[in-house]
């Protein structure tokens, strides 16, 4: 068997390579740079690649292993969504408001990767301040997708999304308010979760509607998120979303097999509520044969309506973003994009009465969605009706005039992964989004995981 | 399960939008209001989907009740409630399972373990 080239390693392979003393960080750090230079022109992944430091941070990587250091994230390759804080790196959230803007503090997660010895490539793309759609009246043009450069990559982790399928990173930042990891993952064929609210700080990363942002890894395979997370997860006193429990080693986790699981279908979902195309369907059919193959138990299951679940989000994320950015809206109003004016503005425009019922619906919502894990481990859907878009075919209000499949868990508060599902003839991806219970982060990655070594949908790479 | 009633989007007008903005402290141009015009006929019908009347008794507070990190393997319980049914994670199993023969084996308990939490 051929090992794959350095930048389409995943994260597991290219740790096990670097403990081992085969693999030097700092010319997988030198080969992703060049690679970057060589394709990011043809996709805007990044907005900014940082390669001095990544360089200085590979060459310690590189002494801690000659000194023994064992760690999985020692010397790996990743980049965050540029709405993550970067002491003395600019953090724009791809938009003029903070052009200039350099933090004097890495996130919570940037600093746990760190530590772990993680070395930053750059800041990716984004949509601006995480909402929104790609906006072309911008200082940085949106990221295209790996798959066909003429496509959306989905979003607002746009970057995120491009830059792993493409093998420009190892793995990535993402952040998930109404589907901003899972999205990009499903159009961009890679892996993404969206952990539950709590487990992962999100200080330090540029919110859009508090009660609904998520921060969370994406990479190539779920066991490369699991790692990621393994960093990740744990509590943040400073953060006063975030949740202290037990230890959980995910990418220990993961491992063990699947069979007996119970795994409900939300065919409702994506056959009524978000019709999806014929493509996506027969994967979805093919999903459930290989959970099946798999010893899952996998049975029809039903939630409230993806359109009940979308409202409540909306009206929550709009209200949120439109309080964070009013006084910055009233005074350079016109430094924003016209896509984030038209999805934000309407903010404004939402009185009190109706915000809080959002808020009481969700806490119904919340309870339904609870009910039905009393019957399943975890439950199944399609994540987008089909392949990704064209660029061209975004609109602005799309934010509420199409409903996403993947606002559902962001509303329940309940964690979910996308993975990717397969293939149209041709060639683009179809992604897979499992979805489990409050702290069922682990039996989401352990499906996700399995699933993909069963469908074998890790082996297909863009041709750039 | 109950279905969205059919959005019954009542049109405003320009007039009573500028009206709305000036209350909220905003100055847009035509363009920008005609795109507002647009947005917020989406939201007026997602606002009008949720259900507003509830009893005075409903929780207003905003705080959901999440089961506990650590009492949730695989399955969730079907309402806070019943936490005690769930199972902890997998290595909390395996520390409860160690945690329960080490306590055969002891006749006082332990103290808490100091810095359990990853990556603290």
């Amino acid at each position: 068997m051929t090992a794959p080239k350095a930048p389409f390693l995943t994260i597991a392979e290219a740790s096990r390579l670097i403990v081992g003393k085969r693999l030097s960080p700092v010319e997988l750090v030198k080969e992703l740079l060049a690679r970057i230079e060589k394709i990011d022109p043809r996709l805007n992944s990044y907005l900014l690649v940082t390669e001095r430091q990544a360089l200085t941070a590979a060459r310690a990587a590189e002494r801690a292993v000659m000194a023994g250091r064992r760690t999985p994230l020692l010397g790996i390759p990743l980049a965050y969504k540029d709405i993550y804080e970067t002491a003395g790196v600019r953090t724009t959230a791809q938009s003029r408001i903070l052009a200039d803007n350099m933090p004097e503090h890495d996130a919570e997660t940037v600093r746990r990767l760190g530590a772990e010895g993680a070395v930053m490539l750059g800041k990716l793309a984004t949509h601006e301040f995480a909402i929104g759609g790609p906006a072309f009246d911008l200082p940085w043009p949106p990221a295209r997708n790996p798959w066909d450069t003429r496509r959306f990559t989905g979003g607002s982790s746009s970057g995120s999304g491009a830059a792993v399928a493409a093998g420009l990173a190892l793995g990535a930042l993402g952040s998930d308010t109404g589907g901003s990891i899972r999205l990009p993952a499903a159009y961009c064929g890679i892996a993404g979760i969206k952990p539950t609210p709590g487990l992962v700080s999100r200080r330090g990363v540029i919110p859009l509607a508090p009660s609904l942002d998520t921060a969370g890894p994406m990479a190539w395979t779920a066991m490369d998120c699991a790692i990621l997370l393994d960093a990740l997860a744990g509590h943040d006193p400073l953060d006063p979303a975030s949740v202290s429990g037990p230890p959980v080693s995910y990418a220990s986790a993961v491992a063990t097999p699947i069979r007996g699981l119970r795994i409900g279908m939300l065919r409702r979902f994506y056959e009524h509520d978000v019709p999806a195309s014929p493509e996506m369907l027969q994967m979805m059919s093919h999903a459930a044969s290989t959970l099946r193959s798999l010893g899952c138990r996998v049975e029809d299951a039903s939630l409230p309506s993806v359109q009940e679940y979308n409202a409540v989000g909306r009206v929550i994320i709009s209200a949120e973003a439109y309080a964070l950015h009013e006084a910055t809206l009233k005074t350079r109003l016109s430094d924003y994009s016209r896509v984030f004016r038209v999805r934000v503005l309407a903010g404004a425009l939402i009185r009190a009465a109706d915000y809080i019922a959002a808020q009481r619906r969700r806490g119904d919502l919340i309870a339904a969605t609870g009910r039905v894990f009393d019957r399943f481990d975890v439950l199944i859907t399609a994540p987008t009706a089909g392949t990704p878009p064209l660029l061209t075919d975004q609109r602005p209000d799309d934010g509420f005039s199409r409903p996403l499949l993947t606002t559902v868990a962001n509303v329940a508060a309940v964690p979910s992964m996308v993975v990717c599902g397969g293939f149209t003839p041709a060639g683009l991806p179809l992604g897979l989004e499992i979805i489990g219970p409050a702290w069922g982060d682990a039996t989401v990655l352990r499906v996700g995981h399995h699933f993909e070594q069963a469908a074998g949908t890790r082996t297909r790479r863009p041709e750039l | 399960m109950a279905a969205v009633p059919a959005m019954s989007v009542q049109t405003i007008s320009p007039g009573e939008m500028q009206l709305l903005l000036s209350r909220a402290g905003l100055i847009l141009n035509p363009g920008q209001v005609a795109d507002l015009v647009l947005a917020w006929r989406q939201v007026e019908g997602l606002i009008e989907s949720i259900r507003h009347d509830r009893p005075l008794a409903d929780d207003m507070a905003l705080t959901f009740r999440l089961p506990s990190p650590g009492v949730s393997p695989s399955v969730a319980p079907a309402t806070p409630a019943t936490n005690a049914k769930a199972k902890p994670p997998i290595k909390a199993q395996a520390k409860a399972k160690s945690k329960a023969a080490s306590a055969k084996r002891r006749t006082a308990p332990s103290p808490p373990r100091k810095g359990a939490r990853r990556g603290r």
